[in-house]
């Protein structure tokens, strides 16, 4: 099962670039990833066993990550042809081609098991975005694309050097797979783990976009075409995440978890913290999402370091926020479609000038900045809840403070958007809405607010299991 | 085989990396380059122990990808974007040479920090690991040129490849493949972003990518 899901991206792929036109390309792009799903779905109940001697297997983390990625990625092929349909003259072969490409390599980061491995396949989703950022081929699309190549190339040579440092510390192992070094943990050097631990965590949270190193982040989800947005804000940044579940599960293993602490937490408010200031007065609206995620990656890594109840929170919020941030990126595909703009300032009137896309955007606006009904809420309660059990009593005031700075950044802006009259210059004959475009937003948006209603059991199960293995 | 001579190629490596700070010219900047890595795809021959394949694998592929691939991408970027030069950037070229120094002698204090349960077959090998890995850094950093900049990512990788040899048991020979090939297509994406660039701004000096900002 394993090597069938691996290789149906990647077989689906390579056609992409070959079929001829548009619509065999959306066709087989919808396909994969039905198909894709349901394997995946599949996995829940029957887990596949292990493949080429423990390389590639799907534990609990695994399994978490590669379920929202393919769930938003179904939700993205669902959307594809409507958006390129309106983007007069271009062809989807970049887009069908890269994308299914970058499906495999997403599913390939959540099945490695040894460290190498596991940076080779996040190296590789990290070079397949790039031509999509690229998609508008724009003077600033092509600045942002260079900018994104290189600080995230940077960050991912200091993540292979952090690799390295790992196995040098586990020398005197047999083998380097994650739950070889998990069991053997007392073997390992300790000034190595440290030293590698400091560099997984810089090179890994390059990719993240955790402050200071989240200056591609703005850029890159900026130009990105809304679509791509979603896939890089809601899946990518997710296979960094599991690279910290991983990290922290070795330095528990090792004792190793007050070494860690601090640098997580650290590295959490401080991207709250900038990204909060960074929102208000943010005039460009791709931008403020991008800023958004930032925000959400602070505080993943800071329920990570909190621990505890913080553990289920954080892998419980990283399921929330990717749909929310999928769901608000597509929003800005529609809008983007219907006013040719990202400006704040040009936007307005998005209730009138179509309005299932402006009732998704109030939707999306509650959804991303955590208010009741939407799951987001719930899981940043959660980590709230465990800085308040750790006694962070500052921890937690200015954690409080940061979400509602952003929440008023955020419903400044959207409102200002939603609310009022389309300007005299927005184009009557540009895109009206389709259910192309609007039924992969209702998917989202149902998933964000069904999981602030009701956590099915089994999720509940994975969660818990998977918190418990961090030592929750 | 022979420490002497391991020990030789490991300082060339490093004095390769500082002359890199010192030049302006790209053309020569590639070739250094490309020296460099040619020194570094002998090493795994000048290492104890027998000569299995997964050493000769590892050395033909350093060379055929570092030693002739790359540079080829990167002097027809360079062709295509018509630029000889790079300003010496940030700090100016006696600076950077300073800057250089100081890095080496960073990397044999960190070094003597880190101890190895077993002792690596050069005391050498760790602090020039360190040096270029950090020398790149600073190229990558302190140059305007995309092109530049592409050269300095490569060295810093060119370091990280003298840490794997420390591990060369216990990496597997398909994962190291795997690391090669992301370079190569990072290389190749990059090279057809700078000519890209170039058809846009008709310029490839980064210090002018400001209009992003906020």
């Amino acid at each position: 099962m394993i090597f069938f899901i691996l290789g149906l991206p990647l077989a689906g792929g390579a056609l992409a670039f070959m079929l001829p036109i548009n619509r065999s390309r959306s066709i087989l792009l919808f396909c994969v990833s039905l198909i894709h799903l349901l394997s995946v779905g599949s996995f829940w109940i029957n887990r596949p066993s292990s493949v080429l001697s423990g390389f590639l297997d799907l534990d609990s983390f695994g399994i978490i990550v590669l379920s929202i990625f393919s769930l938003l990625f179904f939700a993205v092929s669902l959307y594809l042809p409507s958006y390129i349909q309106n983007e007069k003259g271009r062809s989807n072969r970049v887009f069908a081609g890269y994308l299914l490409l970058l499906l495999f390599s997403m599913t390939l980061v959540s099945l490695s098991q040894h460290p190498g491995l596991f940076w080779v396949a996040v190296e590789s989703t990290t070079l397949l975005t790039a031509p999509l950022i690229n998609f508008h081929r724009r003077a600033l699309a092509l600045e942002a694309t260079w900018k994104y190549l290189v600080i995230c190339s940077v960050g991912i040579a200091l993540a292979l050097l952090g690799t390295f440092f790992l196995a040098i510390s586990a020398i005197q192992l047999k083998s380097l797979l994650f739950n070889e070094i998990v069991h053997q943990a007392s073997l390992l050097s300790i000034p190595w783990l440290k030293l590698s631990a400091i560099f997984l965590a810089v090179g890994y949270g390059t990719k993240m976009g955790l402050v200071p190193m989240h200056s591609w982040k703005p850029d890159a989800y900026g130009e990105a075409p809304g679509p791509v947005g979603a896939l890089l804000s809601g899946g990518l940044t997710n296979c960094a995440f599991l690279a910290f579940l991983r990290l922290i599960q070795i330095c528990n293993s090792a004792d190793q978890t007050e070494f860690l602490r601090p640098v997580l937490l650290i590295f959490g408010m401080a991207s709250i913290a900038l990204a909060a200031f960074s929102m208000l007065g943010q005039a460009d609206f791709n931008r403020l999402l991008a800023y958004s995620s930032i925000e959400h990656m602070g505080i993943l890594i800071l329920g990570l370091g909190l621990g505890g109840a913080g553990f289920y929170g954080s892998l419980f919020h990283a399921i929330n926020h990717a749909f929310s941030k999928g769901l608000i990126f597509l929003v800005s595909g529609n809008i983007y479609q219907k006013y040719r703009s990202k400006r704040v300032d040009n936007i307005q009137g998005v209730l009138r000038s179509s309005p299932f896309t402006g009732g998704f955007l109030i939707a999306a606006m509650f959804a991303v900045t955590g208010i009741p009904p939407f799951g987001t809420f719930f899981s940043e309660l959660m980590i709230l809840s465990a800085a308040l059990k750790a006694h962070d009593y500052g921890l937690a005031f200015f954690y409080l403070f940061f979400l509602s700075i952003v929440f008023i950044a955020i419903a400044n802006t959207i409102l200002k958007m939603a609310r009022g009259l389309p300007p005299d210059t927005w184009n009557e004959h540009s895109k009206n809405e389709s259910w192309g475009s609007l039924l992969p937003l209702l998917l989202l948006g149902g998933i964000v607010f069904l999981l602030g209603c009701y956590v099915p059991s089994f999720l509940d199960r994975m969660l818990l299991k998977s918190s418990g293995i961090l030592g929750g | 085989m022979n420490p002497v001579w391991l020990d030789r190629m490991l300082a060339v490596i490093v004095v390769s990396a500082i002359c890199l700070l010192g030049i302006s010219r790209i053309g020569s900047i590639i070739k250094l380059f490309a020296i460099q890595s040619l020194v570094l795809s002998i090493i795994p021959f000048l290492m104890n122990g027998p000569l299995g394949v997964h050493r000769i694998a590892l050395a033909l592929v350093t060379f055929f990808l570092k030693v002739i691939i790359i540079p080829m991408i990167l002097f027809w970027a360079v062709r295509h974007v018509a630029i000889r030069r790079d300003s010496p950037g940030l700090f100016g070229i006696s600076i950077s040479l300073l800057l250089g120094g100081f890095l080496v002698g960073l990397s044999f204090f960190l070094s003597s920090c880190l101890v190895l349960s077993e002792k690596p077959f050069s005391d050498l090998l760790i602090p020039s690991a360190f040096s270029t890995l950090f020398i790149g850094l600073l190229l990558l950093i302190s140059r305007t040129k995309a092109i530049t900049q592409v050269v300095g990512y490569l060295v810093m990788e060119n370091g990280i490849f003298l840490f794997a040899l420390l591990l060369f048991d216990v990496t597997p020979l398909l994962v190291e493949l795997g690391i090669f090939l992301d370079i190569f297509v990072g290389v190749f994406i990059m090279g057809i972003v700078i000519n890209h660039i170039q058809n846009e701004f008709d310029h490839t000096d980064t210090s002018q990518f400001t209009a992003l900002k906020g």
